[in-house]
C-alpha cells in the first residue's frame, strides 16, 4: 500500500509534527514505517512505526509516556498494550506502534499478528526490563499500567530528567511518587535541592515544618496541592500534587521506605 | 496590528505559570516547560523594517464586525450551519463571486476517526455553503510535508473536497514565496504559500481541537503553520514564538474550530480512539484567539495555559477574553 519511509533526527517532524520532540528527547535515532493492507477488513489498513530509541529504556520511556487511557496489556514483547484500534509494544531498543485504520476485529487480528513476527524476527541485543525500577515503587493502590519513564521537562522542571513515576489511588486520595537514581549522591542530593528551589522559588511555593522523614525531605504547599522531594543515596524522589499536607507526609514515609538504604 | 516590545513579566505571572504547569495532571512533562516561558521575554524583532515582501494577509470582512457562535451536538454539518445562522448566515462573510480558500488540517495520512485532520464531513459542508453563497470557486489546500497526496485522501480530506464541488491544491515546491512579517522574529525571509492565494479574496481556516505535545495545544492559530514552507522544523524550537507569528500573519475571514471529539492526549497525531473524547461542540468565530481560548477549555485548559494565546492577547492580536464576543450559544435541537 505504501513505500517504507525512513525519518532522522532532523527529518522526525516531518511526519510526527510536533510529537516529534518527545522522541528526540528521550534519544531517537530513526524511524522506519509503512502503510500496509489488511486483508481480511475489507477497506481496513494499518501503519507500522518502528522507532530505533538507541536503548531499551529510552524505548520504554515513549512506550510508557504515552501510554493510552483503556490500554489492555497484549503480552507480546518486552512491554505491549492495545488501546481500541491501536497496538503498541517494547522490544528491546525498538519502540513499535500499529495504527489501525479502525477499530474492528480483523484489524485488531491483523496487527497483533504483524507484531509477533516482527518480534519473532527481530533480534535485539538488550531486552527493556525496569523491573529494578519498579520495585522502587509499592504496590499498595498503585494504578496499573502508570509506571512511566519521563524524559525531560518533569513537572515543568527543565533539568529534571528520566525520571520514573508512579500514580497512585487510595480511596479518595491520588497522587504521582517519583524516583530517579543518579551517579552519585552528591547528584542527587544536588539534584533535590535544585528541584526543591524550583518549587519554591519559580512556583512561588512555602516551606512547611521539616517532616519526620525521611531525613532532609522537604515538604512545599503550593496553595492547592503539596510537593514532597529528598534524596537518598543516588536517589532522588518524591511526591507530585498530594492534595494535603498529611498526604504528602504519609507517601514519603511509604517512599522512603521504599528507596535502597532507607529504613524498612 | 501594532504589537508593541513587551516589559519584563511579573513574577507573580512568572509563577503562576509554572504552578499551573504542575496542575496540568497527567501531563506530567509540563509542556514546553521553563523554555516556555523564557519566550516570552524575548522582544519581537525589528519593527519597521521588512525583508522581501510583506506577508501579512487580512481577509476579514470589517462590516461582518467581531462574532463568535459555539454549537453543541455531534453533527458536524448540522451545528456549522447553526453556528453559521447565529452569526447572520453565511452571506454575511462570502459574497457572490468570492473566491474562497479552505486552509484545512490535513498534516497526518491518518482516518477521519482518529481526529488529528479536519473532519471531511465538515469540510464537504463548508464548501457546500460557500458555494450556495454564491462563491466563485472553493480551494482546499494544505502543506503537509510528509506524503501529501497520501495525507489528503487517507484523511478523506481530498474526496470529500471533490464531492463537494472545491478544488484540492497540493502545494509543489514552486508553490511557495518567500517574504517577511512585518515586526516578526521568526518569519523573515521566509517561504509561505503563495500559489493558491492568487485571487482568493477569502480565506476560512477549519481545524479540529487537538493537545500537543509542544505547544499545548494545536487549535485554528496553530493551523496557519501549514502556510509555512521550507525547512519550518526549526521553529518547533520556538513553538509559542510561531504561533504568535503566525496569529500576526493571519487575519481570516473565518475560522472553525471542531471540537466534536477532541484530542486529548498523544497530540498532535494521537493514533488511538482512546485519546480522543466527546467534547461535542463547534465553535465558528472572526477571531482566532477567541476562538482558540474558547477551544482550550475544551481541553481542560484556559488560554493562561498556552503562552501563545496570552502573548496573542498581549499584542491585540484578538480576545483572550472570548466572553468580550458576546458568543451565540446555539444547543444542539431537541430530538
Amino acid at each position: 500500500m505504501g513505500e517504507v519511509e525512513a525519518f532522522a533526527p532532523g527529518t522526525l517532524s516531518d511526519k510526527i509534527d510536533g510529537k516529534a520532540d518527545l522522541y528526540l528527547s528521550a534519544g531517537f535515532v530513526s524511524l522506519r514505517d509503512q502503510r500496509v493492507s489488511v486483508s481480511a477488513g475489507a477497506g481496513s489498513w494499518m501503519e507500522m512505526f518502528v522507532y530505533d530509541m538507541g536503548l531499551p529504556a529510552n524505548a520504554f520511556s515513549v512506550f510508557s509516556s504515552q501510554r493510552r487511557p483503556r490500554a489492555a496489556d497484549a503480552a507480546i514483547a518486552d512491554y505491549s498494550y492495545e488501546a481500541d484500534n491501536e497496538l503498541c509494544l517494547v522490544h528491546g531498543r525498538y519502540y513499535v506502534e500499529l495504527v489501525c485504520s479502525d477499530s474492528s476485529d480483523a484489524a485488531s487480528r491483523a496487527a497483533e499478528a504483524v507484531a509477533r513476527a516482527y518480534v519473532g524476527a527481530t533480534a535485539v541485543a538488550e531486552h527493556a526490563d525496569i523491573g529494578a525500577e519498579e520495585a522502587l515503587f509499592p504496590s499498595e493502590g498503585l494504578v496499573a499500567g502508570s509506571v512511566a519513564l519521563v524524559p525531560s521537562d518533569v513537572f515543568g522542571f527543565d533539568r529534571l530528567k528520566n525520571v520514573f513515576v508512579a500514580r497512585y489511588r487510595v480511596g479518595g486520595d491520588e497522587v504521582t511518587l517519583f524516583a530517579a537514581k543518579r551517579g552519585t549522591p552528591g547528584e542527587a542530593a544536588k539534584e533535590a535541592a535544585e528541584l526543591r528551589g524550583f518549587f519554591v522559588v519559580d512556583c512561588g511555593g512555602a516551606e512547611t515544618p521539616a517532616p519526620p522523614g525521611p531525613p532532609g525531605a522537604a515538604i512545599i504547599d503550593l496553595g492547592g496541592s503539596f510537593e514532597a522531594v529528598f534524596a537518598m543515596g543516588p536517589y532522588v524522589a518524591g511526591v507530585h500534587q498530594a492534595a494535603d499536607r498529611d498526604s504528602a507526609q504519609r507517601w514519603l514515609a511509604v517512599l522512603g521506605r521504599r528507596i535502597p538504604g532507607g529504613n524498612p | 496590528m501594532n504589537p508593541s516590545a513587551p516589559g519584563p513579566e511579573p513574577v507573580a505571572t512568572r509563577r503562576e505559570f509554572f504552578r499551573r504547569g504542575l496542575r496540568a495532571g497527567a501531563a506530567i512533562a509540563a509542556t514546553g516547560g521553563l523554555g516556555a516561558w523564557l519566550l516570552d521575554r524575548h522582544p519581537p524583532g525589528d519593527f519597521g523594517r521588512t525583508q522581501g515582501r510583506d506577508l501579512r494577509m487580512d481577509f476579514g470582512v470589517r462590516s461582518a464586525g467581531p462574532g463568535m457562535a459555539i454549537a453543541t451536538g455531534r453533527d458536524r454539518p448540522g451545528m456549522l450551519r447553526r453556528a453559521l445562522a447565529a452569526l447572520g448566515g453565511i452571506e454575511r462573510f462570502i459574497a457572490r463571486g468570492d473566491r474562497v480558500m479552505l486552509k484545512v488540517n490535513a498534516a497526518f495520512a491518518t482516518p477521519a476517526l482518529l481526529g488529528a485532520t479536519t473532519h471531511p464531513e465538515l469540510l464537504a459542508e463548508l464548501v457546500r455553503l460557500c458555494r450556495a453563497a454564491g462563491a466563485a470557486s472553493v480551494v482546499v489546500t494544505d502543506n503537509p510535508i510528509n506524503t501529501p497526496e497520501s495525507c489528503f485522501e487517507l484523511s478523506g480530506i481530498g474526496g470529500a473536497a471533490r464531492s463537494a464541488g472545491a478544488d484540492l491544491f497540493i502545494p509543489r515546491p514552486g508553490s511557495f514565496r518567500a517574504g517577511t512579517l512585518p515586526g516578526g522574529r521568526l518569519i523573515r525571509d521566509w517561504p509561505v504559500l503563495d500559489e493558491p492565494f492568487a485571487g482568493v479574496t477569502k480565506l476560512i481556516g477549519v481545524a479540529p481541537v487537538k493537545g500537543h505535545h509542544r505547544a499545548g495545544a494545536s487549535m485554528t492559530i496553530k493551523n496557519w503553520y501549514g502556510l509555512l514552507g521550507g525547512r519550518r522544523n526549526q521553529f518547533h524550537q520556538d513553538i509559542d514564538g510561531i504561533i504568535v507569528e503566525l496569529a500576526m500573519l493571519v487575519k481570516p475571514t473565518l475560522v472553525v474550530l471542531d471540537g466534536t471529539d477532541s484530542m486529548m492526549t498523544n497530540g498532535p497525531t494521537g493514533g488511538s480512539l482512546a485519546d480522543l473524547k466527546e467534547t461535542n461542540t463547534l465553535i465558528v468565530g472572526t477571531d482566532p484567539v477567541a476562538t482558540d481560548a474558547f477551544g482550550a477549555t475544551l481541553l481542560g485548559k484556559t488560554f493562561r495555559d498556552l503562552p501563545y494565546l496570552v502573548r496573542a492577547g498581549e499584542l491585540g492580536l484578538g480576545a483572550t477574553d472570548f466572553e468580550s464576543l458576546k458568543p451565540a450559544r446555539v444547543p444542539a435541537p431537541a430530538t
